[in-house]
């Protein structure tokens, strides 16, 4: 029990080192009692336990710190992407997943053309903000897993079961470094899901949920024109509405924004947009379109707010 | 002993060359004449003045107003610079151009100082302000040595100012157009000036409309061509027989 | 941490501000009115360094009201704003500067038009159709890049400015709670309930 104390007690500088030297010994066919409170639930996915190299140092999180902190020292040689909007809603036609595509370094646009949604299986998306290796590589590593519950088990893993893999595994490194903040979306058994996981070991369920700098400029378009019963395109042209205002009003967000549409036979790719021609043209002539630019100046150009007297 | 020394400046005026202007429903008109002091004056150089006219009499204070001077000319190159300078520190603090009333209030604050404090003369100067702002639209100011001002529809200052101000108050009609005020100004002009011809150096003649596009201000300082012009136009210019036997 | 909102419509503005004062986790006061009335079409919303803002809003306040008995008639909306942005500026670059944020507007009785004018305590201005200060912004500026109409009656710019203010009240951690409204159009100045 004690140990266990010192497990999870983060702020022990010992328990952080015996923690590191416990991961790094640990046998990869024993079940580690970091995974023993989900067992229950998941059969045998205890074992799943990565080995996961970290440095040789006496403390990790201090070194990665050293080395990828841009604030304190900007010209550190690895810089981790925060910028990003992220959003998914769940509504009666499923779930829609839209993101931007804007990968930044400080003030510098590293990438416009980054895959924020990460497809882990025909029935699982999971998107990317925070650090993009660190959600690219455990979100690849998620899929692995639920492959191999699905091989194991005969049937496809749960919307449920996925995030709260995802969850333990990136709180077992706690205080390590790792930034994520990702949504996991799907449709299972129970119909379709919406679970918010980040690095801090957050996991939500929940109907709405934007995640990023820009997320509070998604939030805005997004929580006024959501409910239940949108229809399908209604739905899409919302998460692409909502990205386009992340991507104007956020400078960390932007370039083009990728929408997913999860239904019952599994996730579809809607398309990809630019939001520069969102800004100018809009979507173009689809259903649930407005039929011209969404920039607020192309919207409301000819108005005016004048009210001369009428003589 | 120091309204005396305004006495003395307004009798100076009287005496300078005459400034009319009339005011109408979509503009200002305004006229001033020059006292040409010698055949032996060199004027080439003010021939084609920088913005319009030769800037002896008629200056442009500010994009909305343009002034027309009568009195000692030193002081009122003094007085020109301070109120282009207090119209820039107007634009610097409200991003406007000075509303007309308050440019005159300005001069005539700095003038009625000159009247009130010890070892000082006053200005020699008295002014026409014809202007424009949003508050009162087309306006025309009258301010004298002492520091007074005040509103005209119609008025003259300099040698025979009382001649022309009869002519114009029978003449004046309100809401008369620029053209017909254009028409009045060279009118009055030609029967007040002494000489019984007309010409650009002897005339400095200025309008301030509003830009039917723009709606903006708009300055129109007469160029000596163009004084000859108009006037040719209103048939005052001088006679071509004249031209003749100058040249001849 | 106080949030202050907004627009413009066919022929008024509308300027929205919470109403809490609030030191350190203590909200000392919760009817406060952030909205100043500087003349009979001109309001003005100032939030930021406690002191300063009050300070300041009072001063600038005098001073219109000074303008307006030298001259007979009160400043117009743009040159009130551009006096205050230059008070500002001026500030900014003094040995105590004033930190506030304000959101003027008025109406335009020259041109029979709205004016609103987004200025920050660097002195930065600019006109705009809505605007927002606090982390309230973050929230509504991107709800009214979509829902905002320069043609809207004063009822449909009441619903807009209540989206602003039930979006805000539904994310921000901290909630503004009440919001003073006050409305400036041809007839004047007055305040409205949400």
């Amino acid at each position: 029990m004690n140990s266990l104390v010192q497990r999870f007690d983060t702020n022990n500088a010992l328990s952080e080192i015996k923690r590191t030297s416990a991961i790094i010994e640990e046998d990869g066919d024993n079940v580690s009692d970091l995974m023993w409170g989900s067992y229950g639930g998941f059969g045998n996915l205890a074992t799943g336990i990565p080995k996961f190299n970290i440095p040789a140092v006496p403390d990790p999180s201090a070194f990665l710190r050293l080395h990828t902190d841009d604030h304190t020292d900007p010209s550190c040689r690895i810089k981790i992407q925060h910028g990003t909007t992220t959003l998914a809603f769940r509504f009666k036609g499923g779930v829609i997943v839209a993101v931007d595509s804007r990968a930044t370094a400080g003030s510098y646009i590293a990438s416009g053309t980054v895959k924020k949604v990460i497809e882990i299986n025909p029935y699982l998306l999971g998107t990317m903000a925070g650090g993009a290796a660190d959600c690219q590589y455990w979100e690849t590593y998620l899929g692995i897993q639920c492959r191999l519950h699905e091989l194991r088990n005969k049937e496809r893993i749960s919307v449920a079961a996925a995030s709260k893999y995802l969850s333990n595994l990136v709180y077992s490194y706690k205080g390590m470094g790792l930034s994520m903040g990702t949504m996991i979306c799907g449709w299972d058994k129970t119909g379709p899901q919406v679970y918010y996981v980040d690095s801090d070991g957050t996991r939500l369920k929940g109907d709405l949920f934007s995640v990023g700098s820009g997320s509070t400029f998604a939030y805005g378009v997004l929580d006024q024109g959501h409910h239940w019963d949108l229809s399908d395109e209604d739905a899409q042209e919302l998460g692409r509405r909502s990205i386009y205002a992340a991507g104007h009003r956020d400078a960390f967000s932007g370039n083009t924004i990728n929408l997913y549409h999860v239904k019952e036979d599994g996730w579809k790719f809607i398309g990809n947009y630019d939001v520069s021609k969102m800004h100018y043209e809009g979507p173009g002539d689809i259903p649930g379109a407005p039929g011209h630019g969404y920039g607020y100046s192309i919207r409301t150009a000819g108005k005016s707010s004048a009210d001369p007297p009428t003589s | 002993m120091f309204t005396i020394l305004v006495e003395y400046a307004m009798e100076a005026i009287s005496h300078a060359g005459t400034v009319l202007a009339v005011l109408a429903k979509d503009g200002v008109v305004l006229a001033a004449e020059k006292k040409v002091t010698g055949k032996l004056l060199d004027l080439s150089g003010t021939k084609e003045g920088g913005y319009g006219g030769s800037g002896e009499k008629i200056f442009l204070l500010n994009s909305n107003v343009v002034a027309g001077v009568a009195g000692i000319t030193a002081d009122a190159n003094s007085l020109v610079n301070y109120a282009r300078t207090a119209a820039q520190k107007h634009l610097y603090s409200y991003n406007e151009d000075i509303p007309v009333e308050l440019l005159t209030q300005r001069l005539c604050d700095l003038k009625q100082g000159y009247t009130q404090y010890g070892g000082l003369r006053p200005f020699g100067v008295s002014l026409l302000y014809a202007g424009y702002d949003p508050h009162y639209k087309f306006q025309l100011y009258h301010s004298d040595p002492s520091g007074n001002y005040s509103g005209w529809k119609a008025t003259c200052i300099g040698a025979n100012n009382g001649t022309a101000q009869s002519l114009l108050k029978q003449e004046y009609k309100d809401d008369i157009s620029v053209e017909d005020a254009v028409a009045l100004v060279l009118r009055v002009m030609s029967k007040t000036m002494d000489s019984t011809t007309l010409g650009s150096e002897k005339l400095e003649f200025a309008t301030l409309t509003v830009d039917p596009v723009t709606k903006k201000p708009k300055s129109k300082i007469y160029r000596p061509a163009e004084v000859d012009a108009l006037l040719k136009k209103h048939d005052l210019a001088k006679k071509d027989e004249d031209a003749e036997m100058k040249t001849a | 941490m106080d949030s202050s909102f907004a627009i413009t419509g066919k022929g008024y503005a509308i300027v929205a501000a919470d109403m809490t004062v609030s030191r350190s986790i203590v909200k000392m006061q919760y009817n406060e009115d952030k909205i100043k009335v500087l003349g009979s079409h001109l309001l003005m919303a100032f939030s930021g360094e406690p002191g300063d803002t009050v300070q300041f809003a009072e001063y600038v306040e005098r001073n219109i009201r000074l303008a307006q008995i030298r001259n007979t008639y009160p400043l117009p909306p743009p040159s009130a704003a551009s006096w205050i942005r230059r008070e500002l500026a001026d500030s900014l670059r003094s040995r105590s500067p004033y930190s506030v944020n304000l959101l003027v507007a008025g109406y335009d009785l020259s041109t029979h038009e709205p004016k609103l004018y987004w200025i920050d305590y660097l002195g930065t201005m600019a006109t705009v159709p809505f605007a927002a200060h606090g982390y309230g912004s973050y929230f509504a500026l991107s709800l009214l890049d979509r829902y905002h109409d320069p043609e809207a009656t004063v009822e449909e710019g009441l619903a807009t400015l209540r989206r602003c203010i039930d979006e805000v009240s539904k994310r921000l951690v901290v909630t503004p709670g009440k919001f003073k409204v006050k409305v400036v159009d041809k007839n004047g100045v007055r305040e409205v309930e949400l």
